[in-house]
């Protein structure tokens, strides 16, 4: 089986900055990967080349086991995957529903499965009841629901959501979750980013830390475990925390 | 606020801009520069040319000539602010007062202070110092008691400046509800049009009826005649007599007065114009405040509504909107139906697109009605199909805007094209078909209006609809071509562009510049109907519809063609223009 994701020396330069130093990634599929890392650090570089949103400056990578620099084959990769982006991806002037129904047509889902997948998803969002609002009108987390659904509207084979638990409320984090959740035991794969080091500990099976640019870490979360360390020490540790521990503010210290 | 702390302000006013000019590349930096410069050089000239105006034209002018001239200066005056303010409504801080409200500096200064930066508009610029010049140069030829003309035109220019300031403000708050603000500017950009077009409609439609009837004899047409010039000085005496009641127009008034020798009307005027400048400033301070102490939203905020969360899925029959979306259009692929649906319905929200579709369509109204009511002028039939075919292009020139950057509109929206499985084919179909119901219907009520006004020949209207069509097809395949390498950026709630790099800005407004070039295709068919007409060849041979219909077939093919080259072109760039339309601007 060909993994979900697989990068060789992926590289992406903003002018002379260089925003993902040779990335070699692997993520089998199957697999609820969190990838980590403080801000700046290029995950969500990592995410926008991985879902054809930015081009990578070098190296290559396959989604799918399809390479993604193949224009038809591209295309392919996007039938079967699902993206929350980091600045998620909705028309203003549609309503909650709309939308998941212009992307379930673009995905050229059934029009019953549609409906059927709208209603189930907006009220697993709580956004039923917001039938009249446009996006434009919706709060942040409004959105983000929004963009979950609509990643999740085609059942992809593979997910990638860029900090997709910011901004949502409790409950709708729960339900999210286990949808994820099922999402993975019915085989799919789950790609996230995000700040909260207890979510992935809690659901990821996977970890990979960035830190400016570079892969510092990758491994199984039974294997930290094994360790005998939290997923906090282990990203405090990769990352590098003793600077920030060695930095007082000298005028708090009197 | 103290000194240190204004200096601080002036320095982050100045970093803004600085950082927005390096943003925007050493081009943008030079445009900036040269239409400051220009502006400076515009300023000045219309102070100088106003001046000798004063001097060595009206040194010996009735007093009504004078009132006249500053009556069209004047009104001059407010349409280019008007236009001013129809172009950017809502209020545009130069520094944004909520981000210093948690700071220690004095609100009141602040205000001040955004208030003074928002003279910096071309109507200030060209009209102060014309205002200026005219007001100098009668006091150098007519005297020193025209000197009061000075404090009047600034009074004037004041009193509509602070107005605005707070009707902008007033429009910012009952914008913050985003919904209403598209009627909001829709009912001001109708009200604007309807204005602008008031002459217009009052020479050609009310007092047409005026007008010798034709084939009157010459007493009574000279009867009539008479009659109207009676009309006419009543009406002229009535308008000076209401400008009285107008603010704005007491200038004029107060012009008059002085000629006349008189100074009091115009001291009036004076103290007039600033009490009402300073109740409208005062009033946009105390409306600013509240708005951003968010005092203004109670009757929004009574209105939130406490929703129970839903326990279980019940499936609900799909709303009347979402049945559109959920329209299968005969022979459109699935995929370029959805995105026209969803793109249509998306435009016909978005304030910005429906104002500039109420324009082109009030537009297309009044010149219809204005043509209508004339009497069909005996053009020869050979230049009825130029006309005709003249219609099809204006009706298409008029969504040029949109036709070119079919991707700007989209903003954060874009962004799901690209994750879209679509072929990109697909998407280029979708986008043109959204916008094919208003360019074809622009089209065809231009051509209903010419028809019925020229008495078209069926063969002719016919040729024109096909035009309608290859000029439709073109100008979409060009369009595409544009919106694929020239993307921009559209504000939300406007059609300005956001910033941009110079060279972009400059190769865009080129691009739209020789856009027409797109629509030239369209007149060879009349214009070899014409040749074929003068070569003296049968007339039974209807060469205009046979070339049109020929040139739909061949644009027809040159669109399905070019598609494919397109579509990959859109798909290597898809990164690219995403880059452009999505960039937020501060």
């Amino acid at each position: 089986m060909s993994p979900a994701i697989e990068t060789t020396n992926l590289t992406r330069d903003f002018g002379k900055f260089r925003a993902v130093n040779q990335l070699n990634l692997r993520v089998e599929a199957g697999r609820f990967y969190g990838f980590l890392g403080p801000n700046g650090a290029g995950k969500s570089t990592t995410i926008k080349m991985f879902t054809g949103l930015l081009a990578p400056s070098g190296g290559s990578m396959r989604i799918l086991g399809e390479d993604l620099s193949d224009p038809r084959r591209a295309l392919e990769v996007k039938r079967r995957i699902g993206v929350v982006p980091e600045n998620l991806a909705l028309f203003d002037n549609l309503t909650a529903r709309e939308h998941l129904t212009f992307i379930g047509r673009m995905y050229l889902l059934p029009p019953a499965t549609i409906r059927a997948r709208c209603d189930e998803l907006l009220a697993m969002m709580d956004l039923a009841h917001e039938e009249k609002k446009l996006t434009l009108e919706f709060s942040h987390g409004m959105k983000k629901k929004l963009a979950l659904a609509a990643a999740l509207i085609p059942n992809p084979d593979l997910l990638f959501l860029d900090e997709p638990f910011e901004g949502v409320d409790a409950v709708a984090s729960r339900v999210l979750r286990d949808t994820l959740k099922q999402c993975v035991g019915r085989g799919a794969t789950v790609f996230l980013t995000s700040h909260v080091l207890e979510i992935v500990e809690k659901l990821c099976s996977d970890v990979g830390i960035i830190a400016r640019g570079e892969l510092v870490h990758q491994g199984t979360m039974e294997e930290l475990r094994r360790d005998g360390s939290s997923l906090e020490d282990k990203f405090l540790a990769v990352v590098g925390n003793g600077e920030a521990e060695a930095q007082k503010l000298s005028w708090l210290e009197a | 606020m103290n000194w240190e702390q204004l200096k601080t302000i002036l320095w982050l006013r100045w970093r803004l801009t600085r950082n927005q000019w390096a943003r925007s590349g050493g081009l943008g930096a030079v445009i900036a520069a040269v239409v400051a410069v220009s502006m400076f050089v515009l300023g000045g000239v219309s102070f100088a040319g106003a001046l000798l105006g004063g001097i060595f034209g009206l040194g010996e002018a009735k007093p009504p000539v004078i009132m006249g001239i500053w009556f069209g200066v004047t009104v001059a005056f407010l349409f280019l602010w008007l236009i001013g303010l129809l172009n950017e409504l809502q209020r545009s801080e130069s520094i944004d007062l909520q981000r210093l409200m948690h700071l220690p500096v004095a609100l009141g200064q602040m205000f001040v202070m955004n208030y003074l930066v928002s003279h910096l508009a071309l109507s200030i610029v060209l009209f102060v110092p014309a205002m200026m010049g005219l007001g100098l140069g009668l006091v150098i030829s007519r005297g020193p008691a025209m000197l009061w003309l000075i404090p009047l035109a600034l009074g004037m220019v004041f009193m509509i400046t602070a107005w605005t300031y707070c009707l902008r403000g007033w429009l910012a708050t009952l914008m913050s509800n985003p919904r209403r603000r598209r009627t909001v500017i829709m009912g001001i950009t109708a009200a604007f049009i309807l204005l602008a077009q008031a002459p217009n409609l009052y020479f050609n439609v009310i007092l047409r009826f005026g007008r010798p009837t034709p084939g009157a004899t010459s007493a009574e047409a000279r009867r009539q005649r008479d009659a109207n010039k009676s009309f006419n000085q009543e009406k002229f005496n009535q308008l000076v007599a209401a400008q009285k009641f107008i603010p704005p127009l007491w200038l004029p008034v107060g012009a008059r007065a002085l000629a006349e020798g008189r100074v009091l009307p115009a001291w009036l005027g004076t103290l007039g114009c600033f009490a009402l400048g300073a109740l409208g400033l005062r009033r946009a301070y105390r409306s600013t405040l509240r708005f951003y102490h968010g005092e203004s939203g109670g009757k929004a905020a009574a209105q939130i509504k406490t929703v129970a969360t839903p326990t279980a899925t019940i499936p609900t029959p799909a709303k009347a909107g979402t049945r559109f979306l959920e329209l299968r259009l005969p022979a459109v692929p699935e995929q370029a139906a959805a995105l026209a649906l969803a793109t249509f319905r998306s435009m016909l929200r978005a304030p910005e697109v429906k104002m500039a579709w109420g324009t082109s369509f009030l537009v297309t109204l009044i010149l219809g009605c204005s043509l209508l009511f004339r009497t069909a002028p005996k053009l020869p039939e050979a230049v009825k199909p130029f006309i005709a075919t003249g219609a099809v292009a204006f009706s298409i020139f008029m969504l040029v805007q949109f036709l070119a950057n079919q991707f700007g509109f989209d903003r954060e929206g874009f962004r799901a094209l690209i994750l879209s499985p679509a072929d990109r084919r697909l998407i280029l179909i979708g986008k043109n078909l959204a916008c094919l119901p208003v360019s074809a219907g622009f089209g065809v009520l231009l051509l209903t209006v010419i028809t019925v006004w020229l008495h078209l020949s069926l063969s002719v209207l016919l040729a024109a609809l096909f035009q309608l069509v290859a000029l439709l097809l073109l100008v979409g395949l060009v369009g595409n071509l544009l919106s694929i390498l020239v993307p921009y950026r559209i504000q939300h709630g406007s059609m300005k562009p956001t910033k941009m790099p110079g060279l972009a800005m400059l190769v865009m407004m080129v691009c739209q510049m020789i856009f027409p070039v797109a629509m030239i295709p369209a007149f060879v068919p009349p214009l070899a109907g014409l040749l074929w007409e003068k070569a003296g060849w049968p007339d039974a041979v209807p060469v205009n519809l046979l070339l049109s219909i020929a040139l739909a077939g061949v644009a027809g093919l040159a669109y399905w063609q070019m598609l494919a080259p397109l579509g990959r072109l859109l798909q290597r760039r898809e990164t690219k223009i995403l880059g452009v339309v999505t960039v937020e601007v501060e």
